[in-house]
């Protein structure tokens, strides 16, 4: 054992192995995110000292009339995502954790394809669906004989719900596969025992399954809320925030602020704002699941 | 005892075999189409010519393959540039990840010092800051250091953020090898750096397998930081090449559909290799930031 101790506290190899990984993520990580809050405080354009200003674009944040839009823009990008990815998702994963289900492997695959193509292309495919004249949407909408037709990405009603469905259509996987493995993870015998104690199949899951969850659907509710918030790059890619600034979000206000606008303090007091409104999401979502713990 | 399971999972059976359970799994293959379908369609539309997918095939499987739009797609445009910077930037940052969080995740899991908690805790902080919050600093950083534009612009960053995410998966399986093993190989004479070497890094593999298969995945994609740090044409990875082609050829969408091919074509291939590799790390980890 002495042996052991001197070896494993060798202060030069502690310091050899964990010095390169500090020292990096302190520069382009920690010293980054000091440095947002700091310069929230200031009037800044990114060149030089600035001023300081205290609360000042705070202020001028509560009043911004693009706020409003991109909350409630980031309001229905995470409803989407909740409804479709978790809704669905929990269907599409209990259906598919039934033992008699064949193919899974494919169907697994396929669900989960999407989640490793690049943003971009997605974001691309999805313009070329959503083309009012020769895209997949409206060309579906014809051939099944329903005269609906949309400009879904240029409508200032519709195109949000558009673009939030391109980001739950790409992660659906991810999630499935969150809810999938929660499902496993339930013993079998509670099932068992339920259907033997007369239950139906679907109560038994509304009443055992989907509670006995509850951390996997913690985790799935804080990452679609915190997706929602922090959403952007489908508005850049597929509209540029627009039309005009219809589908700006919190992170397209800083991205504009800070590097179209060089008003840079301000977009720091955005980034601020928006990492407070996610850890404030996270622990509504925190508490709410965790009340409804259940231990096996 | 076995006759009674038996009996339990017959009663289970008959109520599985509800006609309402076909239907069910009519559901499941329903959204593998939703899913895979737009797939299907940019592929086979990057085998098309404008009139087969404006008017007269645009669902179906091209009637002529025209292989033309790839040849064009990879001649014309800047894609072989796009594909040698992103191999690049992947390649290089992937290995860095993996030696700095290897190195920093045996010191905090094995080694014996005052600030092993600190520093493990420090560092897992960084899963839950989201780039957002980093990058107005960071671009500032990046000029400041006359780095813009250039590879290590965005190298950096990328080694940097993928740290907190792999020493997570380090730490947990560095935890979980018994101590006997470096005791033994201690006591022959080696030296710390010998026994990493030749004992752990050997059994570390399998993590750093599911580590190299993510990292590459998510840098390989990238889009945020890539647009904000990099404009010069000849220095854009794929994701950020591609964003260009949408104002530049929006016309010719067979030329589009054969450029998203080529450039899906490594994920794809390195998920359908190591699928149940890259779904476990990425649920086992993530579930853990919960």
């Amino acid at each position: 054992m002495n042996i052991m101790k001197t070896y494993l506290n060798n202060k030069r190899a502690v310091a050899l192995f964990t010095l390169p990984a500090l020292l990096l993520y302190t520069i382009v990580v920690s010293y980054p995110v000091l440095q947002t809050l700091y310069r929230s405080f200031y009037d800044w354009n990114g060149l030089g000292g600035g001023t300081f200003s205290g609360l000042s674009n705070y202020v001028k944040l509560i009043h911004d009339p693009l706020l409003m839009r991109s909350l409630r823009n980031g309001a229905l990008f995470a409803l989407v995502l909740v409804i479709f990815q978790i809704g669905l998702g929990t269907l599409l994963a209990l259906v598919c954790a039934d033992p008699n289900v064949k193919g899974r492997k494919i169907l697994k695959a396929g669900y989960f394809i999407p989640v490793v193509l690049s943003v971009t292309v997605v974001c691309q495919l999805w313009i070329a669906i959503y083309d009012p004249t020769s895209g997949l949407v409206n060309k579906l909408f014809q051939v099944l004989g329903i005269s609906y037709q949309q400009n879904w990405l240029t409508s200032s009603t519709v195109s949000i719900i558009a673009i939030a469905f391109v980001n739950a259509w790409q992660f659906m996987g991810f999630q499935f596969s969150l809810l999938y493995a929660g499902v496993k993870s339930i013993p079998e015998q509670y099932m068992e025992a339920a259907i033997i104690d007369g239950c139906s199949k679907w109560k038994a899951h509304l009443k055992i399954t989907i509670p006995l969850m509850a951390e996997t659907y913690k985790f799935c509710f804080i990452l679609a809320i915190t997706s929602g918030i922090g959403a952007f790059i489908q508005m850049l890619i597929m509209t540029s925030g627009g039309p005009g600034t219809t589908n700006y979000t919190l992170t397209y206000m800083i991205y504009r602020y800070a590097f179209l606008d060089s008003k840079y303090g301000y977009a720091c007091a955005i980034s601020v704002f928006l990492v407070a409104l996610s850890l404030l999401a996270t622990l509504v979502i925190n508490r709410l699941f965790g009340r409804e713990r259940v231990t096996y | 005892m076995k006759k009674g399971a038996n009996n339990k999972s017959m009663v289970i059976k008959k109520k599985i075999m509800k006609p309402g359970q076909l239907l069910l799994q009519g559901v499941l293959w329903l959204y593998f189409i939703v899913s895979v379908y737009p797939l299907f369609w940019m592929i086979s539309y990057s085998l098309k010519n404008n009139n087969e997918i404006f008017s007269t095939n645009p669902f179906g499987i091209p009637t002529h393959f025209r292989i033309e739009n790839y040849i064009h797609a990879w001649s014309n445009f800047n894609i072989p540039r796009y594909m040698v910077n992103s191999l690049f930037v992947t390649s290089i940052s992937t290995i860095g990840i993996l030696i700095l969080s290897i190195l920093f995740s045996y010191a905090v899991a094995r080694m014996a010092w005052k600030l092993r908690v600190p520093a493990r805790v420090y560092m897992m902080i960084g899963l839950f800051i989201p780039l957002q919050v980093i990058m107005i600093p960071l671009a500032i950083l990046v000029k400041d250091f006359h780095l813009i534009n250039t590879y290590g612009a965005i190298i950096v960053p990328y080694i940097a953020f993928g740290l907190p995410f792999s020493s997570l998966i380090f730490y947990g399986f560095l935890r979980a090898i018994p101590f006997d093993l470096e005791e033994s190989a201690f006591m022959d004479g080696a030296s710390v750096y010998r026994t990493f070497i030749s004992i752990i890094a050997p059994i570390v593999k399998p993590a750093i397998a599911t580590v190299a298969i993510l990292q590459f995945l998510g840098v390989w994609n990238e889009f945020l930081l890539a647009y904000i740090l990099i404009s010069d044409e000849s220095m854009k990875t794929l994701p950020l090449g591609l964003l260009f082609f949408q104002g530049q050829y929006s016309t010719d969408w067979g030329g589009m559909g054969a450029v998203m091919t080529i450039a899906s074509l490594p994920t794809v291939i390195v998920f359908l290799i190591f699928s149940e590799q890259v779904e476990r790390a990425m649920t086992v980890g993530s579930s853990v930031k919960g």
